[in-house]
């Protein structure tokens, strides 16, 4: 097959490249530029397209670099930005795989004439009687099937993820086995357009005005104390926010930014048990879920799934919603809900944006 | 094995056997230091005044206004921040003017300036939307603080040729002493006689990996009597206005490429400008192309287009699998192909502008390579719309 690599730079997709190579497909390589600001993280760096360039030219691989860096403005940074002025909070990185990697990306290598695309996320592609599934990493730690969720049957088919199935450790042992100067390069963590050295704050004084607010008791209406931006604020978090006058830990209930307030409460006082989605936003692999089908939810790239009952219907003018079987913690607007298969667990069914919980 | 058409030479043009050989003779053993006094030193200090006589000529300048330096884009810096700085040194208010097409090597240059030196500013001037400078934009600019004005000879991207009369008319006419004028002949030199295309400037910077010599190899050429400050003071070579050794394979090499440059020139300009008038025949009628700058005069070399639709790293990547290399005409550090601040001051669309494509010949074009590239191209562009 021929196969369109998505080198970022990093070990993981050094070492996607290389497998394939050794699995006789033809295979070019490409660099997305995505961020043409300042960075010092992530995987938009010159210093990253350089890594990916050698590690193509040591598998003795074509590199190409591809422009995308104002489709990621409009599609990442700047819903990004907004997100945050609406007091939501937008996931970047699943932003840039649903918009710039597997859209954009995936239309380009078709017209280039590839055969497949192919990425190092640590997931996995299961086909099924003709069916193509999203399956979670086989390392637990890595797993990255949570940013992967939007895809689709169609997309997956044309997916190839050669180093899903392996763990982190064995992908750093093939990258030194192949001679690639990537394998002991530290992982990404952040999102690459914000510099770790100056934060979320800095890059977004940079484009919009950040909200002083009260922070106030919801229970008591008491006033805790001030912070200065409350865009910063995500709901759901204790970090930043002072324990009560009681001495208890508080967690962020609600950012209202046109009232300049964050409410806070105490755990037992903020617990949802539903979490409302956004229809236009709801993206299922394969065919729609019925509704009262039960899922495993699971909302942050590292959070646990979480059971759950799929729910569509007008009551309370709700759309979809998902019906919690356990409370937990609110989730933010603009974050994103992955749905796994109940009875097995490793499979993605779908997934969507929260707008509210 | 593909077969390799190279439609890249404004980026490097094919390195010459006859400079490689005039070369040699400079890397290996004993090449004394051309400042030494024994006769290893006074060996290397013939061929480098010999490789000055040479592009005296080959710009119409004295040999003493040579400075060789590490290539077109220091010759630039060299150039507008030299007597920039000597400038400010004297004055309260130091202005730079320049074209909105110059090249980064100047762009960059002034704007650190300006950025340092809060005394120092930068004014830029307009062009129209064939890319050609205008000289009331110009006049607006100048003004008595003026320090240096650099406006290119032809342009990288486009192959537009500048007014330079006019430029220097211009800057001449500001009171008292007029301005200093800076041209970057870097694209221009493989086609124009530069003894007369800038005739009208005060200094003028060439390179020689676009005429065929080598990389990291170039001048600055100083025609009259200007005040320069060295960007790199070191030993006090070239007259104080550039330390460092200098190359004596380097500077033989440039010498060289000047000299077959020139020799060459008519015969390769007649030619050329005959394929770049097929091509311009050949590609028109495909859908969504346009001729950059139709009615301007272009360097015979260049072909710049644009397609409407599609997008530069596309179509880049389908001619390198058929084996042509071009190029977007302006990337970033990282090897991408970026929005061209040549095509957004032409007032070109950024929708547009997307869609570029520079192709760009030299003396080693044949007949056989520009029909390739057509049947090339043609399909390429014809398998895009197929599948957008």
């Amino acid at each position: 097959m021929k196969v369109l690599v998505a080198m970022s730079g990093g070990v993981d997709s050094s070492v996607a490249a290389g497998l394939l190579i050794e699995q006789g497909h033809e295979v070019v390589g490409a660099t997305l530029r995505l961020w043409g600001g300042a960075s010092d993280s992530g995987c938009c760096s010159v210093a990253d397209v350089d890594d990916a360039r050698r590690v193509a030219q040591t598998l003795g691989i074509d590199h190409h670099v591809f422009n995308y860096t104002e489709e990621f403005e409009r599609h990442v940074v700047a819903p990004f930005v907004a997100g945050h002025a609406a007091g939501q909070s937008p996931n970047p990185c699943i932003e840039c795989n649903r918009h710039i990697k597997f859209d954009l990306l995936f239309e380009r290598a078709a017209r280039l004439g590839f055969d497949a695309v192919a990425t190092g996320h640590h997931a996995q592609v299961l086909s099924r009687q003709g069916q193509h599934f999203l399956v979670r990493g086989a390392d637990d730690q890595k797993d990255q099937s949570y940013v992967l969720g939007y895809l689709s049957g169609e997309q997956l088919a044309v997916l190839l993820l050669p180093i899903g199935a392996m763990r982190k450790s064995d992908v750093r042992r093939e990258a030194e086995r192949l001679g690639l100067r990537t394998w002991d390069k530290p992982d990404s963590q952040d999102v690459c357009f914000i510099e770790a050295s100056k934060g979320r704050e800095v890059f977004l004084r940079s484009r919009i005005n950040l909200t002083p607010a009260t922070i106030v008791d919801r229970r008591s209406g008491e006033e805790l104390g001030q912070t200065p931006a409350a865009e910063l604020m995500t709901i759901g978090q204790r970090r930043g926010v002072l324990p009560g006058r009681d001495g208890e830990k508080r967690y962020v209930a609600k950012v209202d930014i046109a009232r300049k307030r964050v409410e806070v409460g105490r755990l037992d006082e903020i617990l949802v048990s539903t979490i409302l989605l956004d229809g236009s936003s709801l993206t299922f692999s394969h065919e729609e879920l019925e509704d009262s089908t039960t899922v495993l939810a699971q909302w942050s790239a590292h959070g646990r799934a979480q059971p759950a009952t799929l729910r569509h219907g007008d009551e309370c003018g709700r759309g979809w919603w998902l019906q919690l079987h356990s409370p937990a913690r609110p989730v933010a607007p603009g974050q994103s809900v992955v749905f796994y298969r109940a009875n097995e667990p490793e499979i993605v069914e779908g997934a969507a944006i929260v707008v509210g919980s | 094995m593909t077969n390799l058409y190279y439609f890249d030479h404004a980026a490097s043009a094919p390195r010459r056997d006859e400079v490689a050989d005039a070369m040699q003779r400079w890397q290996h053993g004993v090449v004394g230091n051309p400042s030494g006094s024994h006769r290893a030193a006074r060996e290397a200090r013939r061929a480098v005044e010999e490789a000055r006589d040479e592009i005296a000529a080959f710009v119409g300048a004295k040999p003493g206004g040579v400075i060789f330096t590490g290539g077109g884009t220091e010759s630039c810096h060299l150039a507008v921040t030299g007597v920039a700085n000597h400038h400010r040194r004297h004055h309260d208010s130091t202005s730079i003017v320049v074209s909105r097409i110059e090249h980064h090597a100047v762009i960059d240059a002034v704007e650190s300036m300006a950025r340092d030196h809060p005394s120092v500013s930068v004014r830029y001037v307009d062009v129209d939307g064939d890319g050609v400078l205008d000289l009331g934009s110009l006049a607006t600019a100048l003004r008595g603080d003026t320090a240096v004005v650099s406006v290119m000879c032809a342009n990288n991207e486009t192959g537009v040729l500048q007014p330079l009369d006019g430029v220097g008319s211009l800057a001449r006419a500001v009171a008292p002493n007029g301005v200093p004028t800076h041209s970057d002949a870097v694209a221009a030199a493989p086609w124009l006689n530069l003894a007369e295309a800038t005739a009208s400037m005060d200094m003028i910077s060439i390179c020689a990996h676009k005429i065929g010599g080598p990389v990291s190899s170039g001048a600055l050429i100083l025609r009259g009597d200007v005040a320069i400050d060295a960007v790199v003071p070191g030993g006090g070579q070239e007259r104080g206005r550039r330390g460092g050794t200098v190359d004596v394979a380097a500077a033989v090499g440039l010498a060289t490429a000047a000299r077959l440059t020139a020799k060459e020139r008519d015969e390769v300009t007649v030619r050329v400008a005959g394929y770049q008038q097929q091509l311009c025949t050949a590609l028109s009628p495909l859908e969504g192309c346009a001729i950059t700058a139709p009615g301007a005069t272009r360097l015979p070399g260049t072909v710049h287009v644009t397609f409407e639709g599609l997008a530069s790293d596309e179509l880049l990547f389908l001619l390198d699998q058929a084996g042509v290399c071009a190029a977007a005409a302006s990337s970033c550090s990282s090897g991408a192909a970026i929005a061209s601040h040549v095509l957004a001051a032409m007032g070109m669309a950024p929708e547009r502008a997307r869609g570029s494509l520079r192709l760009s010949m030299g003396g080693e074009t044949t007949q056989e390579d520009v029909d390739a590239l057509i049947v090339i191209l043609t399909s390429v562009v014809e398998r895009l719309r197929l599948e957008a």
